[in-house]
């Protein structure tokens, strides 16, 4: 079905469908759509993707009936579970969570700054049916785990979240994505950090094999604010992690950090993208894959310096390790620098183990699929060692250990 | 020098001269435009077989249907294809200057501070010749000793006329016609270039050199490069490219193949000084250069190096299909851009074969309100066993009006090549900049001491007669810049 068609037809439970600024923005969107299609050729985040799946899509979404549960258990400390991407109202003097509204739709949604016709951002606010906006008030220090969860199968979410941290704020944010169905998130995380604020932000991503998740972030920094985003991907499904940060005003940092652990036939893209828009700003782009069998993974990265950003600081790194004969990996890590003050690098590598070190082990009595197995854990130590949270680092470890079983 | 090339050059000048004198009618450039009857033409002019025509038409028909490539980071107006002389002979001395005097002095100024006069194939004392004015090859030395050897080194015009089954076997086998817009555009209305064939088993004694000038106006010159070298075989070529200043743009959309089979080794050095435009970034070459080896047999090795300081845009990625197991291919570059230079330029390395083995060193030095991007592809393909690269590229960057970009694409698909790619941007290190100043050098010098430092790895890479000329180019490339 066509998009235009898929639109009409479903336009009764996508939200504001009934504002008319939002409307139009919308024909817009479809009439990209229409006119440039997914252009594999001229556009190679869309490399080693099965596009029909996502156009053609079969549009369904189920409004939950049993409303999400958010509990305060310890102080300081809240658990959320988002069913279908819907989350219910909350609020006491530290945070207040509620639904996005018709303003919050502007938000990123129009803003095409960062990357024009990103179709996948396109989708979402096309379809939107679900999300929620989360605000940590003022000079608070909490945590937040957040659990996603799908009820049936062959659903497709259209999920936008809006977190604003506000000035002195700082918030542990653990969003697990584990699901077993069929079906398809598109999720936009669009992020505020205000003056002095934290925000540091985990994502675990283990689906099944038929659930296809898009994860888009777009995070902007204000003074002497953090971001730090920790990815793990462990899914037997497609996933897609894109993730912008603009760095607006000065002293600010963002930390962009990934791992994928990808086999059998399964596909992965990956983008971080950071925006120096002001002076002494620092950002780390850090990706680091495992592919075994016959997966795929592209990464993609970008630091991009304006002209105003002195003293900036930016470093890439993406390293990859190909297990099989079959895997392949994509990698393309851009430095786009307008300002001379700058101290900005990127180093990229990808091979096999190290023969020497598995012939090392090996000559001490080790098998070589045991070898194998240290020498990855050792590869992303430096990454699973900088976890601070015990609670998280647990969880990493065993499904490390799960994909470490598999490997031949 | 002896006296074989002294006397070729002294007869060229003579016959040049008389030739002046004659002739007055300007009948020698087509109409301007580009249609079949340009490239008819062309073929005429260059008294052509058929079947160069017919392969010239068939490009042409395939120009028709590509697009431009667009990715580029490049801004410029679009390029009016209609509005550009295909060819142009040098007809005389009635458009040229008669003696130094009538020179631009800007650009004998620049000649006399890169130590070359304008009579530049006197002087290069030792080194065969092969002098392109505008669209004509006009004169080969060192032919008689080459020949010796059963080295042809001609003109591709000479070539096609006396060497068709190497043309037919070898033109567009690296570089299809098809391939993109320029490459169609060069197949179909090439005037010259140089062609070397290097036979088994010999060693070229000479480096070989082509020395190109765009002369005439509103010219387009598209010269076509061909070089093989049979097994065993050694060959360094020497490329230099200067152009006299001019206010509008002209368009420079160069091929050249090489085709490296067993155990050969060409390498390839190119000293790329085209008229840049003025310093408020008014005309300018516009350079769109295709440039490809192949090494084809095993044990082959096909070497880049190229040193990058003129034209308004350049647009160049010399690249190596690895295709021979343990084959190796390299790239040196070091690309300044000044004013309003956009510069969009690397490698391409595609490996194929087993253990075959790349390496590439950029070196992009930004300055004024230029732009310069250093784009470049490694990719192992499924059979490239125990393949190896190693990329390098920094970027310095001088003033914070200008930009320096990277832009590497890696694409791994076998599980036992390795690659490592790391680049660098940064300024002039402030304490490197103290220690010279401290040491009585001003600003200008120690700038100058620092950028030739920073490009070294790349620099010593070009064969001695390059060398002292690069080092003195990149110097006048930092000049009026710095301070």
């Amino acid at each position: 079905m066509n998009i235009q068609d898929n639109y009409l037809k479903n336009k009764k439970n996508i939200f504001f469908s009934e504002n008319k600024d939002i409307a139009t923005h919308r024909e817009k969107l479809i009439n990209i759509f229409e006119n440039d299609r997914f252009d594999k050729k001229n556009n190679e985040s869309l490399k080693n993707l099965n596009l029909k799946n996502f156009i053609d899509f079969k549009y369904k979404y189920l409004i939950p009936e049993e409303t999400s549960v958010i509990n305060n258990n310890h102080e300081n400390s809240y658990s959320i579970v988002s069913v279908n991407g819907q989350c219910s109202s909350f609020k006491d003097d530290k945070i207040e969570i509620t639904k996005i509204l018709d303003e919050d739709y502007n938000d990123f949604s129009k803003n095409d700054t960062i990357e024009n016709n990103d179709h996948f951002v396109n989708l979402n606010s096309l379809f939107l049916n679900s999300g929620f906006k989360i605000v940590i008030k003022k000079n608070n220090n909490i945590k937040i785990k957040i659990s996603n969860i799908i009820t049936d199968d062959d659903l497709t979410i259209f999920q936008k979240n809006n977190y604003i941290c506000e000035e002195g704020s700082s918030l542990d944010l653990i969003e697990e994505y584990e699901n077993k169905n069929n079906s398809t998130s598109n999720i936009l995380n669009v992020i505020k950090l205000e003056k002095n604020s934290q925000l540091n932000h985990f994502l675990i991503q283990d689906n099944s094999p038929n659930h296809n998740l898009i994860i888009t972030t777009h995070s902007s920094c204000k003074k002497d604010s953090t971001y730090t985003q920790k990815v793990y991907n462990f899914s037997e499904g497609y996933v897609r992690n894109f993730h912008y940060t603009e760095l607006i005003e000065a002293n600010s940092e963002a930390d962009l950090q990934g791992i994928f652990f990808l086999k059998d036939n399964n596909t992965s893209n990956n983008k971080t993208f950071v925006k120096h828009l002001a002076e002494d700003c620092k950002s780390n782009q850090v990706y680091k894959g495992i592919l075994n069998d016959r997966s795929k993974a592209t990464y993609f990265s970008n630091t991009h310096v304006d002209k105003v950003a002195q003293k900036t600081e930016g470093y890439q790194l993406s390293k990859g390790i190909l297990l099989s004969d079959n895997a392949s990996y994509f990698s393309k890590p851009e430095l786009k620098i307008y300002a001379d003050d700058v101290k900005c690098s990127h180093g990229s590598t990808i091979g096999p183990i190290d023969e020497n070190a598995i012939f090392y082990l090996r000559s001490r009595g080790m098998s070589k699929i045991a070898a194998t197995k240290i020498l990855i854990s050792s590869f992303i130590n430096e990454e699973l060692d900088s976890i601070d949270n015990e609670q998280m680092s647990e969880i990493i470890q065993k499904k490390l250990v799960r994909y470490l079983s598999k490997v031949k | 020098m002896n006296s074989e090339t002294l006397n070729t050059l002294d007869s060229y000048s003579k016959n040049k001269y008389k030739y002046g004198f004659v002739t007055e009618i300007d009948d020698e450039k087509p109409k301007k435009g580009l249609n079949e009857d340009t490239i008819k033409f062309i073929s005429l002019k260059k008294n052509e077989p058929k079947w160069m025509l017919d392969w010239r038409l068939k490009a042409y028909s395939k120009w028709k249907k590509i697009k431009e490539p667009k990715w580029a980071n490049l801004s410029f107006p679009e390029i009016d294809y209609q509005n550009i002389y295909y060819y142009s002979a040098p007809k005389g001395f009635e458009k040229k200057p008669k003696d130094l005097s009538e020179v631009d002095p800007k650009l004998i100024e620049t000649y006399n501070k890169l130590g070359i006069p304008l009579e530049e194939q006197k002087v290069l004392a030792g080194v065969a010749v092969d002098v392109v004015f505008d669209s004509v090859s006009v004169a080969t030395t060192y032919k008689g000793e080459l020949e010796k050897l059963g080295i042809i080194f001609c003109s591709i015009g000479e070539a096609i006329q006396k060497h068709p089954d190497l043309i037919k076997k070898y033109l567009g086998s690296v570089i299809p016609p098809g391939d993109h817009s320029f490459s169609a555009l060069n197949s179909a209305v090439f005037t010259d270039g140089s062609f070397v064939y290097i036979p088994e088993g010999v060693k070229c004694p000479m480096e070989l050199s082509t020395y190109f000038r765009i002369n005439a106006e509103n010219t387009g010159q598209f010269e076509r490069t061909l070089i093989i070298a049979d097994k065993g075989s050694y060959v360094s070529y020497l490329e230099g490219c200067t152009a006299p200043k001019r206010d509008d743009n002209q368009l420079h959309a160069a091929n050249v193949e090489l085709i490296a089979l067993e155990d050969a080794e060409i390498k390839y050095s190119t000293v790329q000084n085209w008229y840049p435009g003025d310093e408020d970034g008014k005309g300018g070459i516009y350079n769109f250069v295709t440039k490809r080896g192949l090494c084809a047999g095993k044990n082959s090795k096909i070497s880049w190096t190229q040193v990058e300081t003129g034209s308004a845009i350049t647009w160049k990625y010399p690249s190596c299909i690895l295709k021979g197991d343990n084959s190796i291919g390299e790239f040196y570059s070091v690309a300044i851009t000044n004013n309003f230079q956009q510069a969009d330029t690397g490698t391409k390395m595609t490996h194929i074969g087993k253990n075959t083995k790349s390496k590439i060193i950029s070196k992009g030095i930004s300055l004024g309100k230029s732009q310069n991007t250093y784009r470049g592809e490694v990719s192992f393909l499924r059979k490239a066993d125990k393949a190896r690269n190693y990329t390098q590229c920094d970027s310095l960057l001088v003033g914070n009006q200008c930009g320096a970009h990277t832009v590497p694409y890696i694409d791994s698909k076998n599980n036992t090549a390795v690659i490592e790619h790391e680049a660098s941007t940064s300024k002039i290190n402030e304490d490197q900049l103290y220690y010279c100043r401290q040491r009585g050098l001003s600003h200008e010098e120690a700038v100058s001491l620092i950028v030739n430092g920073f490009c070294k790895q790349v620099l010593q890479e070009l064969p001695m007669e390059f060398a002292v000329e690069a080092q003195k180019l990149v110097s006048i490339s930092l000049e009026g810049s710095v301070g």
